[in-house]
């Protein structure tokens, strides 16, 4: 597999909160990779040392094998980013921005813009201080997608984009993995990054915590089951049940976390009435979170 | 007008440009119409000629402080404080935004992302600047020239010229010192603060030096005696005195190439 970007223990102290620190992660071609984390975990800063708007303390990130400080220009032309901040010239219309942009990136004429600017209904002729948040965030993705980036990197994308459009928008990302471009999408919202993502990384207070297929924390991932009984079992009913773990109990209604397989916990239900059984596939949440509970015993 | 970050920044400009220049004519127009009346008024030039030496020297240009001529009277009304004032303004409003300004609104961000160096990016920013006070000069030379023409003034387009391009330089020179101030802090409220000071300073330097025997020593660091000493209306250009204000505007374009490479932004 060709590596996109390769960071080597990068590291950048930026502000009192802000920061990477001694992040190590590789991106394949043609996959989407997830960037995880919370608000002010690292994920803007990793990205903009990616685009050399700013430079690491120390450690390394490569772009098709490039530095991004001695080849800025080669890797910027094979890049398109929508920055998490996204802040466009409010006087143009959203025409003239993809217009100057094209200029400034050397194309001949708008490129992709027109197939993705209808894709998206997005209206061109009206100023970008009249457009709503939604329609800007389309314009940011118009511009980075128009001229067919190799990598597409997004920071937060779908804030402000209706389900609708976010619809469309993770269509375009499948589309452009399709055609074999590179996705790196930070995002604080789970759903989103289990939706698209092939490979997921997760970002906390500066460093990655671990990085993984996505298919795979799933695989690894705990079932919840929530069964109404018709009288409260007693305590210790299930505590014997292989792969069973009890989570929460209000009265006749009990809270499972299951692992492996479900039969041991369907026999041991079979003694008892049960009203009603629901099965919730755990998603990265509850992957997230009950790694952030064995691991951390003093967060929250 | 999106060709490029020149003519983009150009096309920003020119709404501001607009009102520059009526401003610029307007004020060009009314000094020139009020020529004749002060030449005529004997009381008020014989008032003058009683100032002392070190006044001239501080409300005049050139060293000399005379309203029964053109080239004085333009030189102690427009080009000894107000022409350079307002060219000065608007050079320090570009440049302070040139860079900062589209850091402070976040739009640096995106352009930065695009295949564009931060060397090219400054020097086409600049590239505006010089444009846009080169045409507020000729906006300045023009109507001074017209209005001299129309009420009689004895002096030529020429002379009109070197003291216009002589105000430009000066205008230049700070607005390069604005962008450089820009590109440095990032800011642009701190790097108009910064150049304004700067270039307060440096005037009341130039202006107290007949009068301030210690200031008098330091003078040739202020721009505004490079600028003043010409006598541009009377001697045309000094290429010396130009080239000095041209340098200095070539070094903290320069600088602000250097700083704006090396720094973090955002």
């Amino acid at each position: 597999m060709t590596v996109v970007v390769r960071a080597d223990r990068l590291t950048k102290f930026y502000g009192p909160s802000r920061g990477i620190v001694d992040a190590s992660f590789e991106v394949e071609a043609g996959e989407v990779f997830g960037f995880l984390g919370p608000n002010g975990a690292g994920k803007s800063t990793t990205i903009r040392l990616m685009l050399d708007l700013i430079r690491p303390t120390r450690g390394q990130i490569e772009l098709f094998g490039l530095d991004p400080r001695a080849n800025g220009l080669e890797i910027r032309r094979r890049v398109g980013y929508v920055p998490g901040d996204l802040r466009l010239y409010e006087r143009l219309t959203a025409l003239d921005l993809l217009r100057y942009f094209a200029h400034v990136r050397g194309m001949r004429d708008l490129g992709a813009a027109p197939r993705l600017v209808e894709r998206l209904e997005l209206e061109l002729d009206r100023p970008i201080r009249s457009l709503s948040k939604g329609n800007r965030q389309k314009v940011g993705l118009v511009q980075a997608l128009m001229h067919e980036p190799e990598l597409l990197v997004l920071d937060e994308p779908t804030s402000g984009l209706d389900p609708l459009v976010q619809q469309t928008f993770e269509e375009l990302l499948r589309q452009a993995t399709g055609e074999g471009r590179t996705v790196f999408l930070s995002s604080h919202m789970l759903a989103e990054v289990q939706r698209v993502a092939d490979r997921v990384a997760l970002v906390r207070e500066g460093r990655i915590e671990l990085v993984e297929e996505v298919e795979t924390l799933r695989r690894r991932a705990f079932t919840r089951v929530q069964v109404s009984f018709a009288e409260p079992p007693p305590e210790d009913a299930f505590s014997a049940v292989q792969g069973v773990r009890e989570l929460e109990r209000r009265g006749g209604s009990v809270l499972f976390m299951l692992e492996g397989s479900a039969d041991p916990l369907v026999k041991a239900l079979a003694q008892h009435h049960v009203l009603s059984l629901d099965v919730h596939e755990a998603d990265l949440e509850d992957i997230f979170l009950s790694r952030y509970r064995s691991e951390s015993p003093h967060a929250a | 007008m999106l060709r490029n970050v020149f003519l983009k920044s150009l096309r920003d400009l020119r709404r501001g440009f607009v009102w520059w220049s009526v401003g610029l004519a307007g004020m060009s127009a009314m000094m020139v119409s009020v020529y004749p009346s002060v030449r005529d008024n004997a009381a008020l030039n014989k008032l003058v000629q009683d100032y002392p030496d070190a006044l001239k020297g501080f409300f005049g240009f050139g060293g000399e402080l005379d309203y029964t001529s053109a080239a004085g009277y333009l030189g102690v009304e427009l080009f000894s404080l107000v022409v350079p004032l307002l060219l000065l303004i608007a050079a320090i409003a570009t440049g302070s935004g040139a860079i900062a300004g589209e850091e402070d609104r976040d739009t640096l961000d995106l352009l930065l992302s695009l295949p564009v160096s931060r060397t090219r990016l400054v020097l086409e920013k600049l590239g505006a600047l010089v444009a846009e006070v080169l045409g507020l000069g000729f906006v300045v030379w023009l109507s001074l020239w017209i209005g001299a023409l129309a009420v009689g003034m004895e002096i030529g387009a020429a002379k009109l010229a070197a003291a216009t391009v002589d105000a430009v330089a000066l205008a230049v020179a700070y607005g390069a010192i604005a962008l450089l101030a820009g590109c440095v802090t990032g800011k642009r409220g701190l790097a108009i603060g910064i150049t304004a000071a700067a270039a307060v300073a440096a005037y009341l330097v130039n202006s107290l030096a007949p009068l301030v025997g210690a200031l008098d020593a330091v003078k040739q660091l202020s721009p505004f005696y490079h600028y003043a000493i010409q006598n541009p209306l009377r001697a045309g250009l000094d290429p010396f005195h130009v080239l000095v204000l041209l340098a200095i505007a070539a070094t903290a374009a320069a600088a602000s190439v250097l700083a704006f490479r090396r720094r973090d932004l955002g």
